[in-house]
């Protein structure tokens, strides 16, 4: 009896792992299959020349590079707002907050991580047609879509910065306090340094995040064709909703080339910044194992 | 206390302040514009009644469904999956083979939806059309297994993390006495990772929850409630995404804060149901003296 | 201090490398795109800035080439190109979000004075009947139409095609040519609510042409190889029946703007409704209007 049943767990068990591989290994063969032969230069520039493009001077028609400045664009944008209130309330919660405020803190941030995308895309457009009413300059925009991207990174990086505090060694503040060190000293000099990789690891699980979304930039301002933006109040382009258009509307098989393209390049930059976290990840672990 | 010291406690604090305010303000948003439709149609019709807007009909009823037709289809899948891939990992494969797996599904973590959602429309919907010959493939069974994709390697880490903090002291234990390792998975790792695997399935359900992309590209946006897992379906994600490119400021425009509202309720209630689990976790840790981790 | 300054050459051998790197590029650029006769694109000169248009997907094509031509002769000007549909785009213009609001209908009156809306219709189109290329249905009758879109016929058999099952679909709410279709061809008959919808007229081409069994609608213009019209009452949806007025799910093509077109809107405008416009238009399928 117990051994049909060790027989059936291994069954079990074997196959579900056989599927799994056998799903990623076929999703993964037919993107590279179907996206290789479109990675090319003009798969970036279209028809136009590559300097005239990167220098602005002529427009990129049938390109990903919009949307892959878009994209880049809208990830430093969203940091740059998120990361000073995300390491401040990280901070915070791991340093200074008692005990009852941070169980409060904290229970509101992983409600703030729950929130669907397309839910704060929602708030990011009822917020933007609610300022235009007032200032009407304010349209769906790229400074828009990175501000609510902004607040849809801002979880994580409030969790992981206030992991990589707490799971610095208590020896290490017990010294400081015991050099004379006050609190916004030891934070400054001694705990942020020390925590810095596992900070850094979770803005690039950060930067993860916001490159691949697409629910919410859809409600916020990206488009189909814009070109390169010259100002944050520019409508944009975007790789993940390239991709997204690309598929549910490609006219021709160029055009879905392109999509496969898109797709590629958005995997293949995700893959980077995953091995970026993973590698600082490793770092401190490393240092962790060292201090015990 | 150092008056520098006293500014920089200040800022942390107020970062912190805004994002609450932040996370208030979305919720206020949504039940502010949303509340219009309130006083036209009462809450019952809204959630129970057919979408027809032709007939004055603005119920999202048929998208509550869909969302919760597609969302347990793929958790469905995706829980023996997780499991299984779980159970190897930790047990059963040879070391090597494990790392490698464990690898595979970290990167997996990193996929963007919405090139699931791609290569789905191009492979997966021409399949499930052809085998089913029914319908058009785009289902919730295809939204389903994507999304199972999706869920899968999230559920499978937080469940290694759990099988990894059962205390070993037991483990040993059973070592000495000779036990087999489907003993060891049965008796000690499953029981003591139990709230690791719950865990794991709330995270991985409120991530199929919320989730906008696959379901708008695969799931085919029917109106209709779905009767069957070959069915097109609209889940609230997909609606939201749908009216809010097609519209504005119109009464169908009005009922995708109805469908936000829902949505960030949804997944509040999975958000406190995990608190509640944890809060627990570490009340009978401390009682029972010693300490799990999640 | 030492490793700084070997970071320091490194970095300037660096920067030298990306200079001559530039310069090769700058000499040998590839093949630049082909200017286009200038003389049409003259009203732009001396403009720059954002132009946003969004609405009617039924527009986007010749739109997009228009667009293409007009940024390639004035790197200065951009233009934001989105879909939506009709609803989106009367609305989005009225409230001021775009500049240009396009719509495959024509604007209500109320829109029109609750907006202050300009009309400019720049083309007529068909709303035309498809099925996938290997269907073997080619002609219907309005009746059969109207019950394969009610849901009462739920095979292709039942009108003299293969034993498949028929997939319908159709358009969200806001969209133009749902609401031509279903008040030309349909007769105001409801749409079964388990149709699957799709959100611009390229997605329900790229959609119709990957299943053998879908039955769907969209603009003239889109009509390619890849889906196959249907007649409707034996009237072939052509361009020439459309001219003639023999094919009746026809519509006009517009794009309003709040109050008259101004600046870049206006040149945008006049170009679609001048002979280089009228050719780009016909070469897309439709037919240029005048004003």
């Amino acid at each position: 009896m117990s051994r049909v049943f060790d027989y059936l767990l291994y069954l079990f068990a074997w196959g579900s792992g056989l599927i799994l591989v056998g799903a990623f290994a076929v999703f993964m063969g037919f993107l590279l299959s179907q996206g290789l032969p479109a990675l090319d230069s003009s798969l970036l520039f279209g028809r136009t020349g590559m300097v005239d493009a990167l220098l602005l001077q002529r427009v990129v028609i049938d390109g990903l590079l919009p949307a892959l400045v878009g994209t880049l664009l809208l990830i430093f944008l969203a940091l740059a707002a998120a990361v000073p209130f995300g390491l401040g309330a990280g901070i915070y919660l791991a340093e200074y907050a008692g005990k009852s405020s941070k169980a409060l803190f904290s229970l509101v941030f992983d409600l703030l991580a729950g929130v669907p995308s397309i839910v704060i895309g929602l708030f990011g457009f009822s917020l933007t047609v609610f300022l235009h009413k007032r200032f009407t300059f304010i349209t769906p925009c790229l400074l828009i879509s990175a501000l609510a991207l902004a607040l849809l990174i801002l979880p994580y990086l409030i969790r992981s910065t206030q992991t990589a505090l707490e799971e610095l060694p208590a020896t290490l503040r017990l010294t400081a306090a015991a050099l004379g060190a006050d609190q916004a000293t030891t934070i400054r000099l001694v705990l942020l340094p020390q925590a810095a990789a596992g900070i850094l690891s979770g803005i690039v699980l950060a930067i993860g995040r916001a490159a691949e979304d697409t629910a919410v930039i859809m409600l916020t301002g990206v488009v189909v064709s814009a070109g390169i933006p010259r100002s944050l109040f520019n409508s944009f382009e975007a790789l993940p909703f390239y991709i997204y258009n690309a598929a549910s509307q490609f006219s021709n098989q160029q055009e879905l080339q392109r999509g496969f393209g898109a797709a590629l390049i958005l995997l293949i930059l995700c893959g980077l910044l995953f091995t970026l976290a993973w590698l600082l990840r490793k770092k401190v672990t490393a240092r962790l194992l060292y201090h015990h | 206390m150092r008056p520098e010291a006293q500014v920089s406690r200040i800022l942390f604090l107020a970062a912190t302040v805004v994002g609450v305010l932040l996370t208030l303000a979305i919720l206020w948003f949504m039940v502010r514009l949303g509340l219009p439709l309130f006083s036209t149609h009462s809450l019952r019709l809204l959630l129970t009644q057919d979408w027809a807007p032709d007939r004055g009909l603005y119920g999202i009823f048929p998208f509550i469904c869909g969302s919760g037709a597609v969302v347990s289809l793929s958790l469905l899948l995706a829980f023996p999956l997780s499991l299984g891939n779980a159970v190897l990992i930790h047990l059963l494969a040879p070391r090597h083979l494990a790392r490698i797996l464990y690898q595979m599904v970290k990167m997996m973590t990193g996929v963007p939806t919405v090139i699931y959602g791609f290569v789905g429309i191009f492979l997966l919907v021409p399949l499930v059309r052809e085998w089913f010959s029914r319908g058009s493939g785009m289902s919730v069974l295809s939204a389903g297994i994507l999304l199972a994709l999706l869920i899968a390697p999230t559920m499978i880490l937080v469940f290694l993390e759990s099988f990894a903090a059962v205390s070993t002291s037991h483990l040993r234990a059973l070592e000495a006495l000779g036990g087999t390792r489907r003993q060891k998975l049965v008796h000690v790792i499953l029981p003591g990772a139990r709230r690791g695997i719950i865990t794991g399935f709330l995270l991985a359900s409120g991530r199929a929850v919320g989730d906008t992309m696959i379901a708008l590209m695969v799931a085919g946006n029917a109106v209709a409630t779905p009767e069957s897992i070959l069915d097109p379906v609209r889940t609230l994600t997909a609606h939201i995404a749908l009216v809010m490119a097609a519209d504005f400021d119109s009464m169908e425009f009005k009922t995708i804060f109805a469908c936000g509202i829902t949505l960030y309720l949804w997944t509040a209630i999975l958000t406190l149901s995990l608190r509640f689990l944890h809060f627990k976790a570490t009340k009978t840790s401390m009682q029972v003296g010693h300490e799990q981790s999640f | 201090m030492g490793d700084n300054m070997a970071w320091c050459t490194a970095k300037r051998g660096q920067v030298w490398f990306i200079f001559t790197a530039l310069l090769l590029l700058l000499i040998f650029s590839g093949p630049v795109a082909e200017s286009v006769g200038a003389e049409p694109l003259a009203a732009f000169n001396g403009q720059s800035g954002m132009l946003r248009i969004s609405g009617g997907t039924a527009h986007i094509p010749v739109l997009k080439e228009v667009a293409g031509l007009v940024m390639q002769a004035h790197p200065g000007i951009q233009i934001a190109l989105s879909g939506g549909g009709s609803g989106a785009g009367i609305k989005q213009v009225g409230e001021g979000l775009v500049d240009i609001g396009n719509s495959g209908r024509k604007p209500t009156d109320n829109e029109i004075k609750k907006y202050g809306l300009v009309l400019n219709c720049w083309a007529y189109d068909g709303v035309v009947i498809v099925v996938h290329p290997d269907n073997p249905v080619k002609a219907l009758s309005r009746a059969q139409l109207q019950d394969i879109f009610r849901g009462r016929l739920t095979n292709w058999q039942q009108v003299g095609g293969a034993d498949k099952a028929i997939a319908v679909f159709t358009r969200d709410e806001g969209s133009g040519t749902r609401k031509v279709f279903s008040k030309k061809a349909l007769m105001e008959k409801e749409i079964t609510n388990k149709s699957l919808v799709v959100a611009s007229n390229g997605a329900m081409k790229a959609a119709v042409s990957h299943n053998p069994g879908a039955i769907g609608y969209v603009s003239l213009g889109y009509l390619d190889e890849s889906v196959a019209p249907v007649a409707l009452d034996g009237v072939e949806p052509s361009l020439a029946n459309v001219q003639n007025g023999e094919y009746t799910v026809v519509r006009g093509l517009y794009s309003n703007t709040r109050g008259e077109a101004r600046g870049l809107s206006k040149s945008f405008i006049d170009f679609l409704f001048s002979p280089a416009g009228r050719e780009i238009i016909s070469r897309n399928g439709l037919i240029p209007a005048s004003r």
